[in-house]
């Protein structure tokens, strides 16, 4: 007992899992001078859209206060002292100033379904409305050859300074003809590079396009790789989730707004104010987890009591995302929620070592490693050995707990 | 001669090639020029797997993966003689989970698809608004299908034995608040009617009463001519059986039963194209499938009353799209005052999957028509899968003698707009007709 109490103390409160969440006055006094004179120079800019931020707040019924609310929580998410809220409204407004392009690649178009606002608070969802998407092939009203004139001039005009979110794998495998676009048959490889090369910074949105995702499946019939396997000269931000949560895509724009620069990032390149934590730190479930009480089969007592899912396979100890936190669809549930165990959809490799109900312990799991370099964080693979080993044992301990209580049953 | 047009906003990309005579569509070529390999993904995988795979298939159908997944599986443990009890909730809350996610579909493709391309098309603009009106509809449906699947797109709550979730009456009481506030709406927006005088619709004198959009939408087809255009082989394919369709098939004006043994794969006709989409046929013949084939096999007055006006016209095959959308709100009230939340979610299998082997069937019907999922278990790990989604019946790129009902749709049409609008009536999604 006392063993499972210190390998779990020992898990939670090592270094590695600590996030910097306050920087000190100085650092945030400079930096929201940086951040007021850049909002500045924007509100010079014209806006690259006609749609206006406060006409489809009042449209939606939304008024000032719920808005500043909003706000506010956007910039506890984003990880900034309370007194960034007013400029986090105001870079809100001014959605319309990022220039952003979009492109799908090898995918099932399910993130362009998250932006569509499938999920999102309400207001996310009205600021990516208003988000300046200079090229989107499944949203944009232009098609053939004149989106692809679109498409140059948004590259030509906004050079140096656009995002370009990619949704989707790139196949490598016969020399990329699994996927190709536009008349031409550029393939999506080429076609990636080509628009990447004048991008302020890619962002990898959803799991194929940070790590390959589902194409990149075993055996990998296509070659599929993700975004970073393929664009090493840009400022790169990963987004992965499966779908990713429109509320981390808009707090990564509403960061580059602000700063003009990319947030700090994990060594998977992911922003760490989404992912610094863990599904399992802030689950509703944990207390039950901490007090070694476990569904133990699908639709038994456990289950019908929303007890911890970790023995049905849930891999929220060894996720990083925050769908604890923001949830899903409007914030109305999450997976584990609904009684089903985390999948791991944030991580590398999920599809093929994570996936359904195979608990930790015997999924083999090998800790990502995804190419990047490690010094990046501490957070890696001594990091999620010791959570995969200490949660190993809390389990073990409960299951032995768990028959001596059957056994003391017995006896009445 | 050839032109080539490129079509975008629908769910991946798909190009067509048009061949003209007389200043008419003559034949159209689809190519579909991308490949995950999703079969071969699934291959040597563990069975339950599939549940977190196949789903995201399709970022807009991916629930209906799930439900034809785990009812493949579930027909693997019925044929080995341990057929699975599933207990009425479950049914019910499958059920409603999957009418969502087809209400969801009908609402994005009506309002960010048919409307501004209708509006392009007649030079008549409308206002930017109209898309997020479409997404303001969908993103309710989805609000409701979380409350019971966790999230959407891309949940596993369905498992072999029914559902994990249990829902609470806090639960029941929070989806039909939402889907009331999301039936009024539709009532002020899209017909300005009541729910009730809508369904109740059976003639031309019935339809002059709606307002709303759909007032305006309809007069637009007209407009276009969308009445005497886009006739395609008026063959109807449902194979899915749900409380809202009924598999059968439909063939020279008459209903039949349909066995989905039949269904067959071709390759597609292409002349120096690349495309990675199968066909999907019956007895080596194109059916249409999707909402117009679940109305006309169901029965549907008003729809059934276009189709001997305006048989399988782009307007009948359109307004059968948009009407199903209120017939299946209805089904959605009717499903969640039914759930009896005392009753089990998940009735344990007698045998271990892992000790599974055998053949299943797995078939749903989608929001653009049947979606198949065959499985082969050996010990629980899959030897093979094979999917059959709806848009490879629609879209199928069949040779000038045997074109897919889409393509057949689009002969005789004046201009490769209107050819594209007749093609979009069938709502394009290129992720599922590859995978």
């Amino acid at each position: 007992m006392s063993d499972r109490v210190e390998a779990v103390k020992k898990l939670f409160t090592s270094k590695s899992s600590r996030i910097e969440t306050n920087k000190g006055d100085t650092y945030y006094q400079e930096l929201f001078v940086r951040c007021e004179a850049r909002l500045n120079e924007l509100r010079a800019n014209t806006p690259a859209n006609r749609l206006d931020f406060s006409d489809l707040l009042e449209e939606n019924g939304i008024d000032r206060r719920e808005f500043m609310k909003w706000a506010s929580a956007t910039t506890a998410m984003l990880m900034l002292p309370p007194m960034f809220t007013p400029l986090v409204a105001d870079a809100a407004v001014m959605m319309n100033r990022a220039p952003v392009i979009w492109l799908e690649l090898q995918d099932c178009a399910g993130n362009s379904e998250a932006l569509l606002r499938a999920d999102g608070p309400k207001i996310d969802e009205i600021v990516l409305d208003i988000i300046s998407l200079e090229y989107h092939e499944t949203l944009q009203a232009a098609s053939g050859h004149q989106a692809e004139k679109q498409l140059e001039e948004a590259m030509e005009h906004f050079k140096g300074q656009y995002l370009l979110f990619v949704e989707g794998a790139i196949p490598m495998g016969m020399d990329g003809q699994y996927g190709t676009i536009g008349a031409s048959g550029e393939t999506f490889h080429d076609h990636l590079v080509r628009c990447a090369a004048n991008a302020a910074a890619v962002v990898a949105v959803g799991s194929c396009a940070t790590f390959g995702g589902i194409p990149a499946a075993s055996p990998n019939p296509t070659g599929a790789v993700g975004v970073m396997d393929v664009i090493k000269n840009k400022p790169l931000i990963n987004i992965p989730a499966c779908p990713a949560n429109p509320a981390n895509m808009v707090g990564v724009i509403l960061h580059y707004l602000l700063t003009g620069q990319v947030p700090e990032l994990d060594s998977l390149l992911r922003p760490k104010f989404a992912f610094g934590y863990r599904i399992h730190d802030n689950c509703e479930r944990r207390a039950h987890f901490d007090a070694g009480e476990y569904v133990e089969e699908w639709g038994d007592t456990g289950a019908q009591n929303n007890f911890c899912l970790y023995k049905m396979g849930c891999k929220g100890p060894m996720t990083f995302n925050n769908c604890s936190i923001v949830r899903y669809n409007e914030a109305v549930n999450w997976p584990i929620g609904v009684g089903r165990g985390c999948i791991g959809c944030s991580e590398p490799d999920f599809w093929d070592k994570y996936a359904y109900e195979r608990p930790m312990a015997n999924a083999k799991i090998k800790a990502p490693t995804g190419g990047v370099e490690k010094t990046v964080d501490e957070f890696g693979l001594g990091m999620l050995t010791a959570a995969g080993i200490g949660i190993a044992i809390h389990a073990a301990a409960s299951a032995v707990a768990g028959k001596r209580e059957k056994s003391g049953e017995s006896h009445e | 001669m050839m032109t080539r047009k490129w079509i975008e906003r629908i769910e991946g990309e798909a190009s067509i090639g048009f061949e003209f005579e007389e200043n008419k569509v003559s034949f159209s070529s689809i190519t579909f020029p991308h490949f995950r390999g999703m079969e071969a993904i699934l291959q040597s995988k563990p069975a339950m797997d599939a549940l977190v795979i196949t789903p995201r298939v399709c970022g807009i159908c991916g629930h209906s993966h799930l439900f034809a997944a785990v009812r493949a599986i579930e027909s693997v443990y019925a044929n080995s003689g341990f057929p699975l009890e599933i207990s009425p909730k479950a049914q019910i809350l499958r059920e409603l989970t999957l009418s969502l996610e087809l209400i969801q579909n009908h609402f994005k493709w009506l309002y960010m698809v048919i409307y501004p391309e209708l509006s392009h098309l007649l030079q008549r603009p409308i206002a930017d608004s109209c898309r997020l009106k479409g997404a303001y509809a969908a993103s309710l449906a989805t609000k409701i299908l979380a409350i019971f699947a966790g999230q959407w797109p891309h949940s596993s709550y369905m498992i072999p034995g029914g559902v994990t979730c249990d829902p609470t009456y806090v639960d029941t009481v929070r989806a039909m608040g939402i889907l009331d506030e999301l039936m009024r709406w539709f009532e002020k927006e899209v017909t300005g009617i009541s729910m009730e005088e809508y369904l109740s619709i059976s003639s031309a004198k019935d339809l002059s009463h709606v307002s709303g959009d759909m007032r305006d939408i309809d007069k637009m087809l007209r407009t276009a001519k969308m009445h005497k255009q886009g006739f395609s082989y008026d063959r109807y394919m449902v194979l899915g059986n749900h409380g809202f369709s009924n598999p059968a098939k439909y063939m020279h004006r008459r209903m039949a039963k349909v066995n989905p043994q039949l269904v067959m794969l071709e390759d597609p006709y292409t002349v120096n194209e690349k495309t990675y989409a199968k066909n999907a046929l019956y007895q080596n013949n194109a059916f249409e499938t999707g909402p117009l084939a679940r109305a006309v096999t169901n029965g549907v007055p008003f729809i059934k009353y276009l189709h001997r006006y305006f048989r399988d016209s782009t307007y009948t095959r359109t307004m059968a799209r948009s009407y199903e959308t209120a017939l299946l709100l209805n089904h959605c009230k009717m499903l969640l005052n039914s759930i009896k939340i005392d009753e089990p979610s998940f009735i344990e299998p007698l045998k271990k999957i892992t000790s599974l082997s055998g053949e299943g069937v797995g078939i749903v019907e989608a929001p653009r028509g049947p979606l198949i999922h065959k499985v082969t278990l050996n010990k629980g790990i899959i030897d093979h899968y094979t999917l059959i989604t709806p848009t490879q019946w629609n879209l199928a790129c069949g040779s000038p003698q045997t074109p897919g009902p889409a393509q057949k749709a689009m002969i005789g049409a004046d201009s490769i707009e209107t050819a594209t609008f007749t093609f979009r009536s069938f709502d394009v999604c290129s992720v599922c007709t590859t995978h």
